[in-house]
């Protein structure tokens, strides 16, 4: 009876293709804004995924998420490295400084400083250069997507290309000079200006004059210290805020999604996809049982039961959900590897195929639902009608 | 060939046995009634026509007897089952191995070849695939469509559709036949041909067929003919001499 109902499926080519296309734009919809919106989402804290030796941050106790830098006195180092626990405390700068370009226009760039000493909280990709050439003077090293864009010279000629900045190029970072020794890779950030990497002594020179310039404190654990103990212990001492790495990620997240309408714009795009694919599916699924009625009360005046009948919609329904969730899936799959190595921000985890899989079998119920309760439900006196 | 010399009395010879069957719908505000207490036997391998206007009660009683609608009073036996006794699914089940249905409209389904809509009701008794498949085909061959099992029901005529829907009301060897029209939307050769194939192939003595129809070009296929009028019997008509 099984292939029976996949006979009946397959063979009204119009119906099994409406309904696969209906769960097919379902899944491609909600996998693929699911994927942007975790793709961008990723990029809020992709500074901090970044940084990857410090176990522990520490900041201004008013700090929202990564960009919202509220600097510290530069003797709250020295308080920090003074806490029981901490194997290492080194300081970072992190701030937004204007970069002026060989055309005269200016770009506002994120400036890392990194401890003077041991250069912490590199890049974690050197494309060229080495992180050690930091050490030169005025050395700054620019991230490759920067170089290529935003901070590249001026074409030669006027329908020429941009030149991307290279390892010897200069720039003037608040009336500075910067000598660019190395281009580096990170990950994409959520404001995607250019990243610019430097010494944090250098970098403080750079930002203009403030009292305080000292944006993080980086933390690293002796061997096994408990962090959460150790952010509690650090707290307490200095009354900084102290948060993990995935802490601090967990905080920067939850600033974007409470505070932006980020999840409104893309829950609206994904709950459209659900709507219109359960639409599509429901009414196409639900009139292809309508049109086979008649043959279903046939089987049912033959002898099938209920049981069978439910088993062959639900076999039905499995069927077209698993080939639109594929095909779905499959596209949104396509669309973030053709478009991987452009500014678009898209990230497909295993967690948003469990979610996309989960919406697609919401959908393929509902439809097999209504159908089967027209099933269940039918008389099969109805074989006697003309 | 007549079968129709049985013992009415001889509840043992019979397919059916109805008395006083009774059956009303409600519809809206009113009731329609469909049944007036209908007194009618079967015999095991005769074929009876039921024949009467619309709406005197002809589908519904079929539908009683093929255990499809519950009477509302009286007694009908099936092979001595009160089908009104037993629960949807024992029912359903019972529909399934002891009773055959051709529809006027075939009711074929339309995405199956021969071959397979004359296997369904097999494998609704849980036959293999392949054994149901291999009956199919020899079914169809004794209805003459041996050239045609590949066929879809949209690449058959009106009569070649007929009789693959009369190869499938055989194939689980059924005791009981029910007939709807089977003929109305033929012409007269090809219903004649229909008739020819139902009661050379699927009459046997150990098997009754209840044909319902207006068709009168049939009439002298039949071995009794029950007219009905206003939910009754009116009259049955012996020994009807046929080819």
């Amino acid at each position: 009876m099984y292939a029976i109902a996949l006979k009946m499926l397959i063979g009204d080519r119009g119906k099994y293709l409406g309904i696969i296309m209906g769960l097919s734009f379902a899944s491609l919809l909600i996998t693929q804004q699911s994927s942007i919106f975790t793709g961008l989402m990723t990029r809020t804290y992709g500074a901090i995924t970044d940084l990857s030796q410090p176990d522990i941050w520490v900041m201004d106790p008013k700090v929202l998420f990564i960009d919202d830098v509220k600097p510290l006195q530069d003797t709250e180092l020295y308080r920090v490295r003074g806490v029981p626990g901490v194997e290492w405390a080194v300081p970072l700068y992190k701030g937004l400084l204007k970069a002026r370009l060989e055309n005269g226009n200016f770009q506002i760039c994120n400036v890392l400083g990194l401890d003077d000493a041991t250069l912490i909280g590199g890049p974690p990709t050197m494309l060229e250069g080495s992180l050690s050439d930091l050490r030169r003077q005025d050395a700054i090293i620019v991230n490759d997507v920067g170089a290529q864009t935003r901070l590249a010279r001026p074409p030669k000629e006027p329908a020429g290309k941009p030149i991307p900045l290279q390892v010897g190029d200069t720039l003037e970072i608040n009336d500075h000079r910067a000598v660019v020794v190395g281009i580096c890779r990170v990950s994409r950030t959520f404001q995607s200006q250019p990243v610019i990497y430097t010494t944090y002594s250098r970098a403080t020179s750079f930002a203009p004059r403030e009292r305080k310039l000292l944006s993080f404190v980086l933390v690293k654990a002796e061997e096994g210290e408990d962090l959460q103990t150790l952010c509690d212990r650090i707290q307490n001492r200095t009354g900084l805020a102290a948060y993990t790495a995935q802490q601090f990620k967990d905080l920067t997240y939850d600033y974007f999604m409470k505070n932006t309408g980020i999840p409104i714009n893309f829950g609206i795009a994904v709950a459209l996809g659900f709507l219109i694919g359960t639409a599509i599916a429901g009414q196409t699924f639900y009139n292809f049982t309508l049109e086979n009625l008649r043959y279903f009360g046939t089987l049912k005046a033959m002898g099938a039961t209920n049981a069978v009948l439910l088993r062959m919609i639900i076999l039905q329904a499995l069927v077209v959900g698993a080939i639109g969730y594929g095909m779905g899936v499959g596209g949104a799959s396509l669309f973030g590897y053709l478009l991987g190595g452009t500014e678009l921000s898209f990230r497909l985890t295993r967690e948003l195929l469990l979610v996309s899989g989960g919406a697609i079998a919401v959908i393929i119920v509902f439809s097999a639902l209504i159908s089967i309760h027209k099933v269940m439900r039918l008389e099969p006196a109805i074989v006697f009608k003309s | 060939m007549s079968l129709s010399h049985r013992d009415p009395m001889n509840r043992n010879g019979l397919a059916v046995y109805c008395r006083g069957v009774t059956k009303s719908y409600v519809t809206g505000p009113t009731r329609v009634v469909a049944l007036r207490g209908v007194d009618l036997e079967v015999r095991m391998g005769e074929l009876l026509m039921l024949v009467g206007p619309s709406g005197c009660g002809k589908t519904t009683l079929i539908s009683v007897m093929a255990g499809i609608l519950d009477h509302d009073e009286g007694e009908c036996l099936v092979f001595d089952q009160d089908l009104r006794g037993m629960g949807q699914r024992r029912r359903t089940r019972y529909r399934g191995s002891k009773i055959g249905f051709v529809f006027q409209a075939y009711n074929l389904l339309p995405t199956l070849t021969a071959t397979e809509n004359v296997s369904v009701p097999l494998l609704i008794n849980g036959v293999a695939r392949s054994m149901a498949q291999e009956t199919a085909g020899r079914l169809l061959e004794q209805v003459g469509l041996k050239d045609r099992a590949q066929s879809l029901p949209a690449q058959l005529s009106g009569g070649q559709q007929q009789r693959v829907a009369i190869a499938r009301a055989l194939a689980h060897a059924p005791q009981l036949i029910v007939c709807d029209e089977p003929t109305s939307a033929l012409d007269a050769d090809t219903g004649r041909m229909v008739m020819e194939v139902l009661r050379d192939k699927a009459l046997t003595a150990d098997r009754a067929l209840i044909i319902v129809t207006h068709d009168n070009r049939i009439f002298n296929f039949a071995d009794r003919i029950a007219r009905m009028d206003d939910g009754r019997i009116t009259v049955i008509e012996p020994q009807v001499a046929h080819e």
